[in-house]
């Protein structure tokens, strides 16, 4: 998990996963999670390993392969909200890094949530909203394995609230 | 929560509320089980309504989130939908407390369609953010004062063309809305101080007002808002013709935030609203209109250029005692000036647009209507400009061929033009004008209103159609391309150019651009020419006739001012380019 070998930033952090597995990780790869960067500037350097306890080890593998890929990437800023959310685009190397298994994707996602990694957050999310598109409720269901909670009376009360919404 | 009566306790969670943000990773994390802020997240790519609407009927989580998303912001495309809407809202057993998830309101697009008893059953809405009715005009003070009456929370109210609309509604918001930050009462005709002040000194987090047309406004209004509104970044004073430079000393004085302010048709302004008031650094103002400032002078202007030195738009339409020295200060704006408007500016030369080409090389749209003395040297400087995408050189009358060959030969503002204005440049001839369709990819725009060239109804047949109020003069000089009328016209040029090749009618064979088409097939084709050139002299001669009765009736009814005194929509016509602003 090594990028660039320029001495000074060649220093690594070790993380350690719930199912207590080390990775020792450059620190700028480490430093795409906002979570781990804050703890990383607040801890100063250290031998210890930070613990993830939401986080097992094929997944955090998979988190951190992403975040060496983009390493260089800009900061995200607020500003970009907007923009981001009209864009429903995915880059190539991102859409094959997200075809994976759903459970995995969920994982990823949750992950990326709690490592406070948005842009990866954002790639997981538009994924599933992309998986979304043009299904009925009961294809939706079927795809994701949602149990239908509602009553035949709540589901057609439902229907009925919304019936105004229509495409712009 | 008081309206939710649903069996199960199904909505518990309705409002936003953040679950646990650290989910188990330990079992299997199936869409079902995540927790709602990711379902949020993930709908908010989930941009059909059809598809949001599949998504709350999947399971109960998600109902909750997508109907959150669904209503923040309604968008009606049709009465009949605003109507279901209101019905949900009716039912005494609602699955969800609707009326509160509604955020934003804009209800612009049904204008007229909207009316107080429509409002009147809205006004459970009370969380409402953002409130658009810009153009409702049937509503009155009855609806407004129902609809607002709970709506503490507003941020942002566009009341703009609701001509009955008075002080009332104003002292309503002043009252109960203390967060509001935006307020649009453009044309709000009933609108006086009173109103005025009643908002300004209540809410202090004012960051944008909008008062054109509000004919009642004076100084008194604006020095409260001044006073009271710190943050003030914009503040729209157009056409509001009781204004003095009293005004404006304390808006330079406490807004020290303020970035677009609007003055155009305040024709009482002089000079010293700028040089003895402005401070000596107003570094955050970008926007500056003074349209029609006629009193304004080149020293105002050096004192604007040297207190606000990052200007981005500036327009002095219609400031007659501009002359080339104002030009010369305004070059100091350099690269931050994008957008500039000299129309009507007759005493401007060659020389400073020149200046001004070299310097200000960052210029986006650049209008020199009625400029009468610019000849094609200014457009042989403004052709190097990286970036220009809309001139305007309407009744330039000097300028010919040349200056449209020097656009297309730079190459650099061949790629980046859009919008082209060239009425009334009567010396222009159909070689040029094909050669410029042709190299202007992105051209969606071409004025050649009253050029003689062009007047033929072979051609007018791709030009748009002229407005309903345009006399029958009007009508026939009448020649505006746009969107797909442009494509139209470069083919129809260029199998006429092509014609003329293949029949051998070239008269310069040095130069195949230069192409004679022959356009009647008779030796006479000059002499018809001129004699529609003299035709349109004659034009242009009302025209200044209508220009100044306009100037003496003052600029009351801008919307259609344009109109009176150009046959040209959209050229020359400051009207139009002061509503494209009021819109931005």
């Amino acid at each position: 998990m090594s990028t660039n070998a320029s001495n000074s930033e060649n220093k690594k952090v070790t993380l350690k996963s719930c199912d207590d597995v080390e990775f020792k990780v450059d620190i700028p790869v480490a430093s795409r999670s906002i979570l781990l960067k804050n703890m990383i500037e607040d801890v100063g350097e250290t031998d210890q390993s930070i613990p993830l306890p939401n986080v097992n080890e094929k997944v955090l593998k998979k988190v951190l392969e992403w975040c060496e890929h983009h390493v260089n990437d800009p900061q995200p800023t607020n500003d970009d909200d907007d923009s981001r959310r009209r864009n429903t685009e995915i880059d190539d190397w991102d859409q094959r890094f997200l075809n994976v298994e759903q459970d995995m994707l969920f994982e990823i996602i949750l992950a990326a949530n709690y490592l406070d990694i948005k842009p990866l957050l954002d790639i997981g999310c538009k994924t599933v909203a992309n998986m979304i598109k043009g299904k009925s409720p009961e294809e939706i269901r079927s795809t994701f394995n949602i149990v239908n909670d509602f009553t035949p009376e709540e589901e057609e009360q439902i229907r009925k609230e919304n019936e105004w919404a229509e495409d712009r | 929560m008081s309206t939710m009566s649903s069996e199960k306790n199904f909505p518990a969670q309705t409002v936003k509320q953040t679950s646990s943000s650290q989910p188990t990773l330990n079992s299997l994390a199936k869409a079902a089980t995540i927790p709602s802020e990711l379902i949020f997240q993930i709908f908010k790519y989930v941009t059909s309504t059809t598809d949001l609407k599949s998504c709350i009927l999947v399971c109960k989580s998600w109902c909750r989130c997508g109907v959150e998303q669904l209503w923040h912001k309604p968008v009606f495309t049709s009465n009949q939908s605003l109507f279901k809407l209101l019905f949900t809202l009716s039912r005494s057993s609602q699955t969800f407390p609707y009326s509160f998830l509604i955020r934003r309101l804009n209800f612009s697009f049904l204008g007229e369609n909207i009316t107080d008893q429509i409002l009147s059953r809205l006004s459970s809405c009370e969380r409402l953010e953002r409130l658009t009715l810009g153009g409702c005009r049937r509503i009155t003070d009855t609806g407004l004062l129902r609809l607002l009456e709970k709506a503490d929370g507003l941020i942002a109210l566009d009341v703009s063309d609701i001509e009955n609309l008075t002080d009332a509604v104003l002292d309503l918001v002043g009252e109960r809305c203390r967060r509001l930050q935006g307020l649009n009462v453009n044309s709000c005709k009933k609108v006086t101080d009173k109103g005025i002040m009643a908002v300004a000194s209540r809410c202090r987090s004012l960051r944008r007002i909008k008062l054109s047309s509000c004919e009642n406004i004076t100084d008194e209004s604006v020095v409260v808002l001044a006073k009271n509104c710190p943050h003030l970044l914009e503040l729209d004073l157009t056409n509001c013709n009781q204004i003095t430079n009293g005004a404006i000393q304390p808006v330079f004085k406490h807004c020290t935030q303020l970035r677009d302010f609007r003055l155009a048709y305040c024709t009482n302004l002089t000079d010293d609203s700028f040089i003895k008031t402005m401070p000596s650094i107003f570094e955050q103002l970008r926007v500056l209109d003074l349209t029609s400032c006629a009193l304004v002078t080149d020293q105002a202007i050096h004192k604007i250029v040297h207190s606000a030195p990052k200007l981005r738009n500036l327009v002095l339409a219609k400031c007659g005692n501009i002359t080339d020295e104002g030009v010369y200060h305004i070059t100091r704006l350099g690269r931050h000036l994008h957008y500039l408007h000299l129309g009507h500016c007759s005493r401007i030369t060659d020389h400073s647009i020149t200046h001004l080409a070299r310097h200000c090389t960052r210029l986006r749209y650049l209008d020199m209507a009625c400029c009468t003395q610019l000849t094609d040297a200014s457009v042989f400087e403004l052709s190097h400009l990286p970036k220009l995408r809309r001139i305007g050189l309407v009744k330039c009358a000097l300028v010919t061929d040349q200056a449209i060959y020097a656009l297309i030969e730079n190459r650099v503002a061949a790629y980046t033009l859009e919008r082209v204005h060239l009425s009334y440049c009567v010396n222009l001839t159909i070689p040029a004008i094909s050669e410029l369709v042709n190299f202007c990819g992105r051209l969606t725009h071409l004025s050649l209103t009253g050029v003689p060239a062009f007047l033929r109804p072979e051609i007018q047949r791709y030009c748009r159609l002229p407005p309903k109020e345009f006399t029958p003069h009007q009508r026939q000089v009448f020649c505006v391309f746009s969107g797909k009328g442009v494509k139209e016209l470069k083919n129809y040029l260029s199998g006429l150019i092509h014609r003329c090749r293949v029949t051998g009618v070239v008269n310069n064979n040095d130069d195949d651009r230069v192409v004679q088409p022959e356009m009647t097939g008779s030796a006479d084709v000059d002499d018809s020419v001129a004699s529609e050139a003299e035709a349109e002299t004659e034009g242009v001669g009302e025209e200044g006739g209508a220009g100044e009765y306009d100037n003496s009736r003052g600029p009351r009814n801008i919307r259609h001012m344009g109109h009176d005194e150009s046959p040209d929509g959209e050229d020359g016509d400051v009207g139009n380019v002061l509503l494209d602003l009021l819109r931005m």
